[in-house]
């Protein structure tokens, strides 16, 4: 068990000016489950197998425990790695698999008998030891490699998007194994993903990178409740947060008709370079369904609601000018806002649904620099 | 394969009958039509006549060979066949062919996968320009380099010697492999290396551990096509032995043929002997030679 610290860590691959990760500074604790987070191309992957020692450091360095490992080779970091595609060794059987870092250490083979016995009763592969990986289905697979993992009882699991060859049911079912096998085992873990749900769900925190670029580390919660900028708001959660740009007007965001009050401490964040105007925030669970002329209640025009038996989710279009409609957007896309209201009791198609933000549901950031303002 | 060819047979074209396209284009699978397999006969017969020719023929007396050139044997006559596979003559000239293309075999094989891992995993500069070297290799057939190989043999002491006929071997069939294996041990996924390089293995564990017993089907190809190849060749022998217990089988039947030239129907047993394990070789591994041509190793 150990600590894993990534000091201003950064990777320029050959051929690119941009740095892949840039001065990446990032801690995990003790046993903690930590989720890497961001869109394609974000630096996740090249973060994680920096930390696994298959891609070069070029400035910085990353520790685990105490010991600096920015120059040390894979084998001699006492860590373990599940592959996207799990690389299983295709010629040697299950168990073989399983034990074969072992064998390469030069451990006893009734020892490594054992331990690869644990393990597979751990995984529920106990029948399948002497299979070969083309024998078995992916969800097997998957276990085969959470098991070389796991026998080797490394310091720190690495895992690289390992549930995205699996088909929707059975990741969210193998995604509370993995996190729960985790708590158990009490190994410090880094695990990468894409999925914002996956991390969600299973991270103990959560960092978010973009381009290379740390944006915010946090547990769940506080990824969820006060994102840090305009990217974290929109990434974290689902169905996305509606976000738009709008004039300020004697301390209050102009919704088209409606006027979103901003307290004292919003305005006072915003500069000259914002322009009078701010980003304002609101995800689709935080609206209420209210009556026109209600003080902050703002139209929306109904395209389509999708019902998804515990919620339903509407998806219109801000009414009340042009300018005010197109300049938010959801995870719908741009000019599109996503409500979630109950589902007994849908709007329907073409229909005005009047809505208001539950107060102190609204998330402020700055037009120029899209960080997160004091509400 | 050929099914996946069939398949895009147009369909479309056709009227669609009330019973569904479907029954319609199985009816069409189901009626080869006849010319095909009048072609394929024919082919099939071309390559087959000469060999069966000639083993049959050892299976004749030289008087039905005279009466009948082109006949089937009258009585079964296994005297000629008795008589070369009691010749110690023989069985020597088996034995060197054997030697020298199992020699052959494992050179190319061993010395095949090193290179091949090499130039298909490592990235070094020059690495492109080795590999169009090996390449280029192709369009040198030894029929070019027989005279400055032979005198380069003769210079190394190598002359009427095992070694003097394997090492050119081996040379002059590494371009085949190395074209065949690159590809092969390329499609080796990059994760399958880097796995065990966490788990440890060195990159020559790497090799030893995952790339040999994963190339076995491409190794195969090539030593199969590798012996086979030492088994038939005639001219590198013919220009480095010169005696007639170092030969091998190729110029056996030659020196064999001159020797008997009457004696026609043993000279035709000699020789379907001497062509027919690399031919049962051959018809043995077919499969696994397909199979390593076109098989990559899944992670």
């Amino acid at each position: 068990m150990a600590t894993v610290t990534y000091d201003n860590a950064t990777r320029i691959y050959p051929g690119s000016t941009r740095p892949s990760v840039d001065s990446l500074n990032l801690e995990v604790a003790d046993g903690e489950f930590l989720v890497l987070v961001g869109p394609s191309g974000c630096g996740k992957s090249t973060s994680l197998r920096m930390l696994a020692g298959l891609e070069d450091v070029n400035s910085g360095r990353i520790l685990i425990g105490d010991r600096d490992v920015t120059d040390i080779q894979p084998k001699d970091r006492d860590i373990a790695m599940v592959f996207q595609n799990y690389a299983l060794y295709p010629h040697m059987s299950v168990a073989d698999n399983m034990g074969f870092a072992l064998k390469i250490a030069g451990k006893p083979k009734t020892e490594i008998r054992q331990r690869v016995e644990e393990a597979a009763k751990i995984l529920d592969l106990e029948q399948y030891l002497d299979r070969k990986p083309k024998a078995l289905s992916g969800g097997q697979r998957q276990r085969v490699a959470m098991g070389r993992a796991i026998v080797r009882q490394p310091q720190v699991f690495l895992m690289d998007e390992p549930l995205s060859n699996l088909d929707a049911k059975l990741r969210v079912q193998t995604r509370t194994q993995i996190a729960s096998l985790q708590r158990r085992l009490g190994v410090t873990t880094v695990y990468v993903t894409h999925d914002q749900t996956e991390a969600l769900t299973m991270g103990d925190r959560i960092a978010v990178l973009k381009d290379g670029l740390l944006q915010q580390v946090g547990t769940p919660r506080e990824m969820y409740d006060t994102p840090a900028n305009i990217f974290v708001a929109g990434f974290i959660g689902s169905p996305a947060m509606n976000i738009g740009e709008f004039h300020v007007e004697n301390g209050a965001a102009k919704l088209g008709p409606a006027s979103i009050p901003l307290s004292r401490e919003t305005i006072a964040g915003l500069s000259d370079a914002d322009n009078g105007k701010i980003n304002l925030g609101f995800r689709p669970e935080s609206l209420d369904v209210s009556t026109e002329g209600t003080e902050g209640a703002f139209p929306v025009e109904v395209n389509l609601v999708e019902e998804l038996g515990s919620d339903a989710f509407v998806y219109g279009q801000l009414a009340g000018g042009d300018e005010v409609a197109q300049n938010i957007s959801s995870g719908a896309g741009q000019a599109q806002v996503i409500v979630r209201v109950d589902p007994r009791r849908v709007p329907d198609k073409g229909s005005r649904l009047w809505v208001k933000i539950r107060p102190g549901e609204q998330h402020h950031f700055a037009a120029a620099s899209g960080l997160r303002l004091p509400s | 394969m050929s099914a996946s060819a069939v398949q895009t047979a147009p369909t479309a074209a056709r009227p669609v009958r009330p019973d569904g396209p479907r029954r319609r284009r199985n009816l069409a699978f189901e009626r080869v039509n006849p010319m095909v397999y009048v072609v394929a006969w024919l082919l099939v017969g071309l390559c087959i006549a000469p060999v069966a020719y000639i083993v049959l023929g050892g299976l004749r007396t030289n008087s039905q060979i005279t009466a009948d050139p082109s006949g089937l044997p009258t009585t079964w006559e296994f005297g000629n066949y008795v008589e070369v596979l009691t010749s110690s003559l023989f069985w020597q000239q088996f034995g060197n062919s054997l030697v020298i293309g199992l020699a052959t075999t494992l050179g190319v094989v061993v010395l095949g996968v090193m290179a091949s891992f090499v130039l298909a995993r490592y990235e070094f500069s020059g690495r492109a320009a080795m590999y169009s070297l090996f390449a280029a290799g192709l369009m040198f057939p030894m029929t070019v380099a027989i005279t400055p190989l032979y005198i380069m043999i003769r210079g190394l002491g190598l002359m009427n010697s095992v070694p003097g006929i394997v090492l050119p071997q081996i040379a002059f069939a590494l371009p085949t492999t190395i074209i065949i294996l690159v590809p092969f041990l390329r499609a080796i996924p990059k994760e399958l290396e880097e796995a065990a390089a966490i788990d440890g293995a060195s990159r020559l564990g790497f090799f030893i551990r995952m790339v040999v017993p994963l190339s076995v089907p491409g190794v195969v190809t090539v030593g199969i096509l590798a012996f086979v190849a030492s088994w038939n060749s005639y001219m590198l022998p013919l220009f480095v032995l010169n005696d007639e217990s170092s030969y091998t089988l190729p110029l056996g039947v030659q020196s064999f043929a001159s020797q008997y030239s009457v004696d026609t129907a043993r000279v035709l047993a000699f020789t379907s002997l001497s062509m027919i394990p690399a031919l049962i070789f051959f018809s043995l591994f077919e499969k696994r030679i397909v199979g390593g041509l076109t098989g990559a190793v899944k992670g």
